[in-house]
């Protein structure tokens, strides 16, 4: 039994007042903007990705390569003092699968120029021609390679290089 | 199955929700303009996401989640909300079109209850949420809704006909 029918009776007659025709407009100009988002770029290029040296990036990761060539280093020097009287003591024919050596050996650079912009003619001060300044972007990795145990380091950083081409009057 | 929306059908649902999500979203706020921009927010979220419109619940929660957001960003309004809320003060009525001044009083009645009440009043009422969507929209269990909807439904009661 519900004591309050009338009531709700009486308050489901209140109505409630109808949004402005603006809220419906400016829904609907949401949701087109929002659906525009995930299409086409409609003749509109993404904007090119700025070239950034990142040198916290390149920082550490030299910082890393160091430690682990000091850290090899160590390894290198330790081992013979500790191997020496046995290795001579006990020479094995035909080589101990045991005496694992730390040596890294560089095994290759690779450069990739990714980028090239040529930023035209400049004068030096001093200078009596103009150079061309042509600024390249580069991505460099330096490999190391242990070849009795097949393990490898590669550290791979960003550079940018900028190059000066005198150039002669015609 | 559940109704999954689809871009066309946006203005019949909303043509249909959008007076009472705009009442609702009018018990955490003063004026219609910032109801309105709340309900626009919650609407292109809840529509953006491809939920059921069948799931009141969750397109109510998301309306009053925007609102609670907005009076969190807005320090000075969200304190002046929270002392109107806590002291029961006189706020704006939600707005509802009169026929006579019988349905005039009533709304006064209805900006006499405490907060927590009127917006129970109002998902039940005018936006014909069940208990368990209301309890569900309010994080308490649907009996701790009914409950409130009853002391509404009472203290209207003794309100509206001690004015009439």
């Amino acid at each position: 039994m519900n004591d309050f029918t009338e009531l709700e009776n009486e308050l489901k007659k209140l109505r409630p007042q109808t949004p402005s025709p603006a809220l419906a407009l400016r829904i609907e100009q949401s949701l087109v903007e929002v659906a525009g988002r995930g299409t086409a770029t409609a003749g509109v290029l993404p904007k090119r990705r700025s070239f950034k040296l990142s040198w916290l990036g390149l920082g550490l990761g030299l910082a890393a390569a160091a430690g682990f060539l000091m850290l090899a280093r160590v390894g290198v020097d330790r081992s013979p003092a500790k191997s020496t009287g046995l290795a001579m003591v006990t020479p094995v024919p035909g080589g101990s699968t045991k005496a694992v050596s730390d040596i890294l050996v560089p095994a290759g650079m690779t450069q990739v120029v990714y980028n090239t912009r040529d930023e035209g003619l400049h004068f030096e001060e001093g200078a009596d021609q103009p150079v061309r300044r042509v600024r390249s972007h580069k991505q460099q990795t330096l490999q190391w390679n242990n070849p009795q145990t097949g393990a490898s380091l590669s550290v791979s950083y960003p550079s940018e290089e900028v190059t000066l081409i005198p150039v002669s009057g015609q | 199955m559940e109704d999954v929306v689809t871009h066309e059908d946006w203005k019949v649902c909303f043509a249909q929700l959008g007076p009472g999500l705009v009442l609702f979203a009018r018990q955490f706020v003063r004026t219609s303009a910032d109801a309105e921009d709340i309900v626009q927010d919650a609407f292109v979220r809840f529509w953006r996401k491809q939920h059921s419109i069948e799931n009141r619940a969750l397109l109510y929660a998301t309306v009053r989640s925007v609102a609670l957001d907005l009076l969190r960003r807005d320090a000075r309004r969200a304190r002046r909300e929270a002392h109107a809320s806590l002291e029961m003060e006189h706020t704006t009525a939600p707005q509802f079109d009169f026929d006579d001044g019988s349905q005039r009083a009533l709304a006064a009645a209805i900006d006499l209850l405490p907060a927590e009440q009127r917006e129970v009043l109002v998902m039940k009422i005018w936006n014909e949420l069940t208990f368990a969507d209301i309890g569900t929209v309010l994080g308490i269990s649907q009996n701790t809704a009914a409950s409130r909807y009853r002391y509404a439904l009472a203290a209207l009661k003794k309100n509206f006909v001690a004015h009439e």
